[in-house]
């Protein structure tokens, strides 16, 4: 059956249908929610949430963009609107940036990392390499305060365009810029320690 | 930004070079000084890359987690309890 067939069928009300048209896509969903949340507990709600909305708005699903794709943007606004009704999210600080580094009073650089290159080449990790960086990703993203997260998420991972987040999540542009530098450079610095940590 | 801006005035702006939203002067500032600056430079091009190394070691195509076929069965056994009896299927 062809996924055309399953679209048609799960928008008439076929629930085996409808399990079985958005099963491949189960993982893509989860982990695009859940990047946002960062919370699995939190993901799962939030994704059923957006499966019954997937669900309920099939019928006016226009065949222009792929199933997927539509499918998934229903996914990160559920994420987004789970996010705005729970107010437990951590808080941004906007204290001194340490992945920053270090200056004298003059706001020159006292760290030495001009011998430290950034030369990270991930196509040629091997898998136990890379799956270790990945956990090092993952725990920074997890470290990052829930405004910044979702800033880097939105542009680095899903490619939003700076207007657009800003527009989705009611900030100024310069916010969005803001919260993003901060978000990289916090894993930037989380990478380079790790990295760091493996060559020495 | 000052004409010879310092190292942090510069790596504060690193993300607002990137996205095009400084003025020409600024962009010029900060371009002289990533020429003069190595460190600053490294940092540069390490903070480039992060998109690029994130996106790469967290590609969407994931296989499924179990919260995620939990969430499909709740979502269905949500619709089913809450079905117009008009619905067909």
């Amino acid at each position: 059956m062809t996924e055309e067939d399953l679209i048609e069928q799960a928008a008439a009300g076929d629930s085996d249908a409808f399990g079985a048209l958005v099963s491949p896509y189960l993982g893509l969903f989860f982990n695009g929610i859940l990047r946002i949340l960062g919370n699995r507990a939190d993901a799962q709600d939030a994704l059923q949430n957006a499966l019954l909305g997937i669900f309920q708005d099939l019928p006016g699903f226009q065949a222009r963009s792929r199933f997927s794709s539509w499918a998934y943007k229903v996914c990160i606004n559920a994420a987004l609107m789970f996010r705005r009704s729970n107010a437990r999210f951590r808080e941004e600080s906007m204290d001194v940036l340490p992945g920053l580094g270090e200056f004298d009073r003059t706001g020159h650089h006292l760290d030495t990392r001009e011998s430290l290159q950034w030369s990270v080449e991930p196509l040629a990790l091997a898998e136990a390499e890379r799956s270790q960086l990945r956990e090092c990703l993952l725990q920074a993203l997890d470290a990052l305060p829930d405004a910044q997260r979702v800033v880097f998420v939105l542009r680095d991972l899903e490619d939003w365009s700076t207007e657009d987040i800003a527009a989705k999540l009611d900030q100024a542009a310069a916010t969005v810029r803001q919260r993003l530098h901060r978000a990289r450079v916090q894993i930037q610095e989380r990478l380079r320690v790790h990295i760091q940590g493996r060559a020495s | 930004m000052k004409i010879f801006p310092s190292c942090r005035e510069v790596r504060e702006r690193l993300t607002d070079y990137t996205e095009g939203t400084l003025s020409f002067r600024e962009r010029l500032s900060l371009r002289f000084h990533l020429l003069i600056c190595a460190a600053c430079n490294a940092f540069f091009l390490g903070l480039r890359q992060v998109p690029w190394v994130a996106r790469y070691l967290l590609p969407p195509g994931e296989p499924p987690a179990d919260e995620a076929g939990q969430a499909l069965a709740g979502a269905l056994r949500h619709r089913g309890e809450h079905r117009h009896p008009t619905e067909q299927g």
